[in-house]
């Protein structure tokens, strides 16, 4: 029984951190349509940028969240408008773009950091909570809260403020909200800086908990791209609760069948909601085939 | 509805007429090697060369014709490679033979993770294409008895024809240059089949095609299916040329996956010579970029080729050869 509390709660925490990483994804992928395969990258830039403010300037990752989040928003700012923007109606030579930039990002600072391992773990991720018997480490549950945070903060913005409703109205019908004198551009823009400053948030967030490595981004894209699938295209509790789900099935497949087959794992829900329910779990149907192709 | 890109409406050239020229550029792609035929550098890195034109142009059939964007072709390409392996090791068969069924085996493959994941439309395939590739990644990794796992498989140096291994490099480069006359041959043929015709319809709007009586999943399965097909016997190629087979060598998607459609990209999607054109410029450029950059920086060529990739996109979407095909266009026009 002890062992079935651990396992759910490492699922949990687990989810957590798919949650954090899937909800910046899934705002890009379901309002600007675009698959951002770079998205993984952007979270390792956060990490390095994290660990980077402590080795220089002592300041710890939990402080510098407030710095790496607004450097990757302008970031996000600068790949759409140069790269992503021009590319609008080409979802084929976007996939090429994005591609490219998850090379260019991964080798870049593979140049920089010459192939070094970086890790904060020493100094935060040692800590841990201890509750009934159960236990689990400061920074995985500081990760859950965030991602909790953040879902609930996102969902009240789409659903309260004007920016969020024009979000809103884009990811029904871009033309018609175009029509209703939306400025759809500004809100691709605003839609993509968002996703990549929670990209920011989120590997300032997990950088306590990894070993910083180049190619960690790819750790994450594919289970985020599972969650998008998951929880349906554009809603901000279907990243949520999807990332959740595919914690929990991770860890527990990691325990009971074997942990090298997680990835088998992904692809086994993946095709199996692509198939049964391509919209997602929370996604509106029909999502997945229209607007990608059309809308100009 | 975005415009698709305007097709030319004159009518193809004769058979003949268009075989003819293929053979002339063909020709073309071989002088490199007649020139480096005593470097053993480059005719190795030649070799690479054909073979990546060959699986870029297979790639081509069913990403460039039929608009499906697949980045699970490593899958295929390794399912030809550890095949060929375990058939020339366990059982004895030579390569030559053995590059068929094990063609089959990636073909039957394709056709049952196809069926379900073509009822996705653009991205939402290439994704679950990609998924594809890193599930098979780690079950290479995990399945130890087939794959040998994380070791790989190595293919013990045997000279001699029947072994399919040469201790000359440019019997290499022959070989790969054969398969790639091949397989733009069959893309030659293809362009003028129905099939073909009806690739090219699904690409531009697969209703309208539903519409005008294709069935379009079988049109998708078929192209995916010679795509696959050809893809296999490249990687049994490979397998005997390389003769190391690990998952990363097999499946890293800059490399292998990826690389099919960047080449492919570079020369220009959906036509028949463009991916012999994109490997010719992109195989040596990365070869000679490892060669000077990688020892001071490490990661330095593929910086490059990331930066190039997203030029491409952004400034060269249909590849050198649609570019030139445009110039000689607007000239025409101009001069009459």
């Amino acid at each position: 029984m002890e062992t079935f509390l651990n396992i759910l709660v490492s699922g949990i925490l687990l989810g957590g951190i798919y949650s954090l990483v899937s909800i910046g994804l899934n705002l890009i992928f379901g309002v600007v349509r675009i698959v951002n395969f770079a998205q993984g990258e952007f979270v390792m830039i956060a990490m390095y940028a994290t660990f980077f403010c402590f080795a220089k300037f002592g300041i710890g990752p939990y402080y510098a969240v407030f710095l790496v989040a607004p450097l990757l928003f302008v970031l996000g700012i600068v790949v759409q408008r140069l790269v992503l923007q021009p590319l609008q109606n080409e979802p084929m030579m976007q996939i090429f773009a994005t591609f490219g930039l998850l090379i260019l990002f991964e080798n870049s600072v593979l140049a920089i950091t010459r192939g070094e391992g970086y890790s904060l773990a020493g100094a935060y991720s040692n800590t841990v909570i201890e509750l009934f018997g159960l236990r689990a480490s400061f920074a995985r549950v500081v990760v859950f809260f965030a991602a909790s945070a953040i879902a609930l903060g996102l969902m009240l913005f789409l659903s309260r403020t004007m920016a969020g409703k024009a979000i809103r109205a884009v990811i029904q019908d871009r033309q018609s909200a175009r029509l209703m004198g939306i400025n759809v551009e500004r809100t691709y823009l605003l839609t993509f800086a968002l996703g990549a400053a929670l990209a920011g948030v989120a590997g300032a967030l997990l950088a306590p908990i990894y070993t910083l490595s180049p190619y960690i981004g790819g750790n994450f894209i594919l289970a985020a791209f599972a969650v998008v699938v998951l929880g349906g295209l554009g809603s901000v509790p279907g990243a949520y609760i999807g990332g959740l789900m595919v914690g929990l099935m991770e860890s527990f497949a990691g325990y009971y069948v074997d942990p090298a087959l997680k990835q088998a794992i992904w692809f086994i829900i993946f095709v199996v909601v692509l198939i049964v329910r391509p919209s997602g779990l929370m996604g509106q149907a029909g999502a997945e085939e229209v607007g990608l192709r059309e809308q100009t | 509805m975005t415009q698709a890109p305007q097709q030319p409406t004159t009518t193809p050239p004769s058979f003949g007429v268009q075989l003819a020229r293929y053979a002339g550029l063909i020709a073309l792609s071989a002088v490199p090697l007649a020139l480096l035929w005593s470097n053993p550098y480059w005719v190795n890195v030649l070799a690479y060369t054909y073979l990546f034109a060959a699986l870029a142009a297979s790639w081509n059939i069913i990403g460039g014709f039929g608009g499906q964007f697949s980045l699970g072709h490593g899958v295929f390409f390794a399912i030809g490679a550890y095949s060929v392996a375990r058939l020339y090791l366990d059982v004895g068969l030579t390569p030559w033979i053995a590059i068929f069924p094990a063609a089959a085996l990636a073909t039957i493959i394709a056709l049952l993770i196809s069926w379900p994941t073509f009822r996705l439309r653009g991205p939402f395939f290439a994704i679950a294409t990609m998924a594809i590739n890193e599930a098979c990644f780690a079950l290479a990794n995990y399945s130890d008895r087939i794959t040998g796992g994380p070791r790989g498989i190595l293919v013990p140096f045997r000279a001699g024809l029947s072994n399919m291994i040469f201790i000359e490099r440019w019997k290499y480069a022959l070989l790969m240059f054969a398969f790639m006359v091949v397989v733009v041959l069959i893309t030659v043929w293809l362009r003028r089949a129905r099939l073909g015709h009806y690739l090219l319809a699904v690409r531009a709007d697969e209703d309208a095609a539903r519409a005008a009586g294709i069935d379009v999943l079988k049109v998708k399965l078929q192209g995916m299916a010679l795509s696959a097909f050809l893809t296999g016997i490249g990687g049994g190629l490979f397998a005997m040329y390389v003769r190391v087979l690990d998952p990363p060598t097999l499946f890293t998607l800059p490399e292998i996956g990826v690389k099919f459609a960047l080449i492919a990209l570079i020369g220009g999607i959906g036509t028949i010579i463009g991916p012999v054109v994109g490997a010719l410029l992109i195989v040596p450029l990365e070869n000679y970029l490892r060669g000077t950059l990688g020892g001071d920086i490490p990661g330095g060529h593929l910086i490059i080729l990331g930066a190039i990739l997203v030029a491409a996109a952004l400034f060269l979407k249909r590849g050198v050869v649609g570019a030139v095909l445009a110039a000689t266009q607007r000239s025409k026009r101009s001069r009459g």
